[in-house]
């Protein structure tokens, strides 16, 4: 393309075309951070059960204690989606880009604020409200990315959230982790396996 | 003739990159380059003309030790970009 004059035609033909294409994208790693909070979450609700099972009842209520080491979820994961994305050289940023890091930014402050309230101040059905919120979060993302897969992903951990009333004490965990599985570690291999595609289109 | 059109958008190379800026919240040169299939010579020459005019911003900054020239569209840009289409469509009828 040159710095040429071009008739009325070319010019809308030409701004047409240029807008076209900076459609249907899928950045290299767009489910990373799916994948960094879905790992992480799934690991530590097995983990943080799995100690529970092997101290309690010799320990008594002391085993509740492993509870605290959700606090490890948004330390690592904060810092991880931070490095990543502060090194993720994104050739284009989308209005659609800016509305999922808002939904994300909102839902994970909520997210973060409640567990906070429940840890320290009175006990809700936090796995409940976590897996809710993050599941609503998810199928938004799917919704406005126009992805099938997040989408319904993102409804079924919404629907998850519900095992979570019906089950109790930390057997929740098992619930919870598997809703992440399923909510964001299969999104999130999707989407990159969508992204590795399109780059060998 | 086209004797109402901005002239500064009325560029084939200019145009295009207008045209993807309006498309996006931002873009790096890289991506502008390979979208306009144009020389990174005659791309920065035309990108330093939008900026001078107030149309583009542009922000140059490192991803890890790489350097970066990211651009978006101003106000001023958008507008123009708006009445430039209005004139387009003016002309056609």
């Amino acid at each position: 393309m040159e710095d040429k004059e071009i008739n009325e035609k070319e010019s809308l033909e030409l701004i047409t075309q240029m807008i076209q294409s900076t459609q249907h994208r899928f950045e290299k790693n767009s489910g990373g951070p799916f994948l960094i909070w879905g790992y992480l979450t799934t690991i530590l609700s097995f983990t943080i059960w799995f100690l529970f099972k092997i101290t309690y009842p010799e320990w008594g209520s002391k085993s509740y204690m492993w509870q605290y080491l959700w606090f490890i979820l948004p330390v690592v994961g904060g810092i991880s989606t931070f490095l990543i994305s502060r090194n993720n050289e994104q050739a284009i940023r989308t209005y659609i880009d800016k509305v999922t890091k808002y939904i994300w930014l909102v839902f994970g402050i909520a997210g973060f604020v409640i567990s906070c309230i429940s840890m320290f101040l009175w006990s809700t059905p936090i796995l409940f409200i976590i897996l809710l919120i993050m599941g609503m979060a998810t199928t938004l993302t799917g919704l406005v990315i126009k992805h099938k897969v997040v989408t319904v992903c993102g409804a079924l951990g919404t629907l998850g959230s519900l095992s979570c009333l019906f089950i109790s004490g930390i057997d929740q965990n098992i619930a919870f982790g598997i809703s992440f599985i399923i909510m964001m570690i299969i999104p999130g291999h999707v989407l990159n396996r969508a992204a590795h595609n399109q780059k060998n289109m | 003739m086209f004797k109402n059109l901005d002239p500064l958008l009325h560029s084939q190379l200019r145009l295009a990159v207008m045209s993807i800026l309006i498309a996006v919240e931002e873009a790096d040169f890289v991506y502008l380059k390979e979208k306009t299939e144009a020389t990174a010579g005659n791309l920065s020459v035309q990108i330093d003309k939008l900026n001078e005019a107030g149309y583009i911003e542009v922000e140059k900054s490192f991803v890890g030790k790489k350097p970066r020239t990211t651009c978006r569209i101003t106000t001023l840009g958008r507008k123009a970009f708006e009445l430039y289409v209005k004139a387009l469509k003016d002309y056609i009828g």
